[in-house]
């Protein structure tokens, strides 16, 4: 009987260090009050595809190469910009612009980061044409860009343009010169080893499939001392949201970088240990109507489809009451500066709706059938998708839904080969160069396919002044002309949340996903307790 | 004349005490029985879904409930009835699983009795069937779903397309052994066309792989079907077991909401287990060693 119980303890002990081999050592965490040498592990959901931040990129490539390479300018919760890089900014002449910059930052080889590299960044934005490459699109406006002193940026403006400070300064990453320039072409540099970051993280492992892991730079001004005080950050790749969330109850991860589903915030909310933190959202979620459509083209239709979805449904339900209206504007409230708080939402009212379509000349006898593209992989939009279409039935239109996958679906959006485009922005900082790109002729994002000189002229008008009242004055009335005609059927801001655990701290918030928690600053003052 | 006509009787007749003693043998075996209660009671759910439960559309405002008295299977991340789309999903899925595996069985029975009665088509029928038996079914079935968009059609057709090779490699095996009984020469010898011994003695003789080839072809269909809807390559506007899912990942309720997964999988268990099972006992029950036993 002494022998058998021996017998079983032996093998228990023997199967307990067989699963104990067995299982992945959890990464490093020493316990370090201070949160010096300690690691921050990062939840993601893709690989890194492109490491060169001026090609463009998906959220992993943004959220790592961000770490390495300094913008000009940050973004508050509320949608100002800050200094980062540039200590300010502003014009000499209505086509002149410039950056002043600090001296205090370094790239990890020991070069300064001067006016110079920012400078080769715009020059070859402008020279090369990165594919993807958002600044691209917002440099329409400028001719060259100069370094006079180490500090300072200039910019030759082919025409007055009063957002290309702020927004260039804010999505541009700057990149060291002397390790892009010998490739010759930055949009064809592959980047892919031998980093050399402005801090406050350095790219030092790659694991593709597995995971990425970054070491601290310094000095990086904007930390405590100069130093970042986490010494390693290491973000993790796992299928899906479920399984990241699953790492974070097990203490496998820290934070996760993804938004949480809508649904899952309550839970985590009352989950111990774990902390969720709410993201100010900066994008909106819209539907357009494409004007080239015939029945589209007509104003009482798209008012009839406006007025038949019920907008508090899909924030209260979808989105859990994780949601604003922005007023069926396309300022979303977030941005004091210029958002109307008078916009009124389109009301859901079927009636209205239906008699608005009896008015254009459809019914019973002359039935409507629109069909309505989205993305599967945004599981948001994708629920939304069937609450619209439901509502539309009610009011006798019928919308097919196309969900379809993301490539198909940007290159039909391309293409304009839809009748309604379901889907969202992430981040609309600036409303004037917002406008500009969705509802100007040949605006890169204008999916409404609209061209009214009226708006056109009150958008060029807002592009043309540097004086933030007249600004304002002109994007309210586009954003009111926009509203009634409805260029656009702006949906609701949505807010975003982010869980970690709650042994960490000190992240600071920026708003967006994009930025969230994992910003730069952000991850440079994140403390273990 | 007269001989011919007692001959053919005389073989109606066998055949029809074949069938009998093989459905005497299947009714002894109780796993055949419940796995057959469970599939015509997935059949008449799916039938008579709009008298079970109303179609899961919209919301509601009970979302990721667990399963109570007044949502059986609980609630999804809309707060819709996961009953409801359990009910409304076999629907879906016996349809495709219907569809996909008549296509699939259409094609791959003609190919196979072809190629086993022509031996000239064989080898080339041979080489195509083992060239498409090693393909990457999945990867491919992903390539041409994402392709085409997800729709019925696309499902059911690409379904069908990679699950013929199967059909026809069972059914030919077996066709390859009756084209070389005597009885066959004979039916030859009396002048009969091609089609009409392919029709009259070919397909009876190869009639219970075919049978069975349904029946597994069908449960494989479902589980494509539903692993295709996983992957966001489903129809998105109407209900599957495979959709179900997905939604359920793309929530992130699969951690949290139990019941999200469990019954929508348990349902295409009950399909393809009790499916396996039929198949299984209806070969036992056939095999006259086995009906001795």
């Amino acid at each position: 009987m002494r022998l058998r119980q021996s017998l079983i303890a032996v093998a228990a002990v023997v199967a307990v260090s067989a699963v104990t081999a067995c299982s992945p050592s959890a990464p490093d965490k020493a316990d370090d009050a201070a949160g010096s040498g300690t690691t921050l592990t990062i939840a993601t959901t893709t690989d890194v595809v492109n490491f060169n931040p001026l090609v463009g990129n998906s959220r992993t490539d943004n959220w790592i190469t961000s770490l390495m390479y300094p913008r000009l300018l940050s973004i508050s919760a509320d949608g100002q910009k800050s200094p980062l890089l540039a200590k300010d900014y502003g014009f000499t002449n209505p086509t002149t612009a410039f950056w002043n910059l600090r001296d205090d930052m370094k790239w990890s080889d020991g070069q300064p980061v001067t006016a110079d590299d920012v400078a080769f960044t715009i020059n070859s934005i402008l020279r090369d044409k990165p594919a993807g490459n958002t600044t691209y699109g917002q440099l329409v406006n400028v001719d060259s860009a100069s370094a006079p002193s180490p500090t300072r940026v200039e910019l030759k403006l082919k025409r007055p343009d009063s957002t290309v400070v702020t927004e260039v300064g804010f999505w541009m990453n700057v990149v060291p010169k002397h390790v892009f320039e010998p490739s010759g072409n930055v949009a064809k540099f592959a980047n892919d080893k031998d980093w050399v970051s402005a801090g406050p993280y350095k790219l030092t492992g790659v694991a593709k499939g597995q995971s990425y892991t970054l070491e601290r730079v310094t000095p990086y001004p904007f930390a405590p001392n100069n130093t970042p005080v986490v010494s390693k950050i290491v973000y993790r790749v796992y299928p899906d949201i479920n399984t990241e969330i699953l790492a974070l109850k097990n203490n496998e991860v820290d934070l996760i970088a993804n938004a949480l589903p809508p649904a899952q915030v309550k839970n985590l909310q009352n989950t111990p240990g774990i902390k969720v933190q709410e993201i100010p959202g900066l994008g909106y979620a819209h539907m357009t109507y494409n004007m080239k459509h015939p029945a589209l083209a007509n104003l009482k239709v798209r008012q009839a489809l406006s007025h038949a979805v019920n907008y508090d449904a899909i924030r209260s339900v979808v989105l859990q009451g994780q949601a604003v209206t922005t007023g069926s504007s396309p300022i979303p409230p977030v941005l004091k500066e210029f958002a109307d708080p008078s916009s009124q939402e389109y009301a859901f009212d079927i009636e209205k709706s239906k008699q608005l379509l009896a008015e254009a000349g459809y019914g019973p006898s002359k039935p409507l059938t629109l069909t309505m593209i989205y993305s599967l992989q945004d599981a948001v939009t994708s629920q939304w998708a069937n609450l619209v279409k439901d509502d539309a039935a009610k009011a006798g239109i019928t919308i097919n839904l196309q969900g379809m996958d993301r490539n198909t679906y940007l290159a039909k959006t391309a293409a304009g080969e839809y009748d309604i485009y379901a889907g969202n922005f992430a981040i609309m900082d600036d409303p004037t160069t917002n406008m500009a790109l969705t509802y100007l002729p040949g605006g890169a994002i204008n999916y409404s396919l609209v061209d009214d000189p009226a708006l056109n002229s009150l958008i060029t008008q807002a592009q043309g002044t540097t004086d933030k009242a007249a600004q304002k004055q002109f994007v309210q009335q586009a954003a009111t002309m926009v509203r009634d005609n409805v260029y656009d059927n702006v949906m609701y801001m949505q807010n975003l949340y982010v869980a970690h655990s709650d042994k960490w701290s000190g992240f600071v918030v920026k708003p967006s996903e994009l930025l969230s928690v994992v910003d730069p600053q952000s991850l440079a003052n994140a403390t273990k307790n | 004349m007269t001989a011919t006509v007692a001959g053919l009787d005389s073989v109606t007749n066998d055949q029809v005490t074949a069938a009998r003693a093989t459905w005497a043998a299947f009714r002894r075996n109780p796993l055949g029985m419940i796995s057959v209660g469970i599939l015509v009671l997935l059949v008449i759910v799916a039938a008579c879904a709009p008298l079970i439960a109303a179609y899961p559309t919209g919301y509601g405002d009970q979302v990721l409930q667990a399963p109570s008295g007044a949502h059986w299977f609980g609630t999804d991340n809309l707060g819709r009835d996961i009953f409801a789309e359990v009910v409304w999903g076999a629907r879906l899925s016996i349809v495709i699983a219907a569809l996909s595996s008549a296509l699939a069985i259409a094609i791959g029975v003609v190919v196979a009795v072809l190629g086993a009665y022509f031996p000239k088509v064989d080898s080339i029928v041979g080489t195509v069937v083992d060239l498409c038996l090693s393909l990457p079914v999945l990867p491919l079935m992903i390539l041409v779903a994402a392709l085409a968009g997800p729709s019925l059609v696309t499902l059911v057709l690409v379904i069908a397309f990679f699950s013929w090779p199967e059909v026809t490699r069972v059914v030919r095996s077996q066709a390859l052994s009756v084209v070389r009984l005597p009885y066959m020469d004979a039916a030859r010898l009396t002048g009969g066309s091609s089609i009409w011994i392919i029709r009259k003695h070919l397909l009876p003789a190869v009639a219970p792989v075919i049978v069975v080839s349904v029946v597994l072809t069908a449960s494989r269909a479902v589980l494509s079907a539903a692993g295709l809807a996983f992957l966001g390559l489903g129809d998105p506007t109407s209900w599957s077991w495979g959709r179900i899912l997905y939604e359920a990942q793309q929530s992130g309720a699969m951690q949290s909401a139990w019941w999200t997964t469990l019954f929508p999988s348990l349902a295409m268990l009950a399909l393809v287990v009790s499916a396996t099972l039929i198949s299984i006992a209806y070969n036992d029950a056939r095999n006259p060693r086995a009906r001795e036993d």
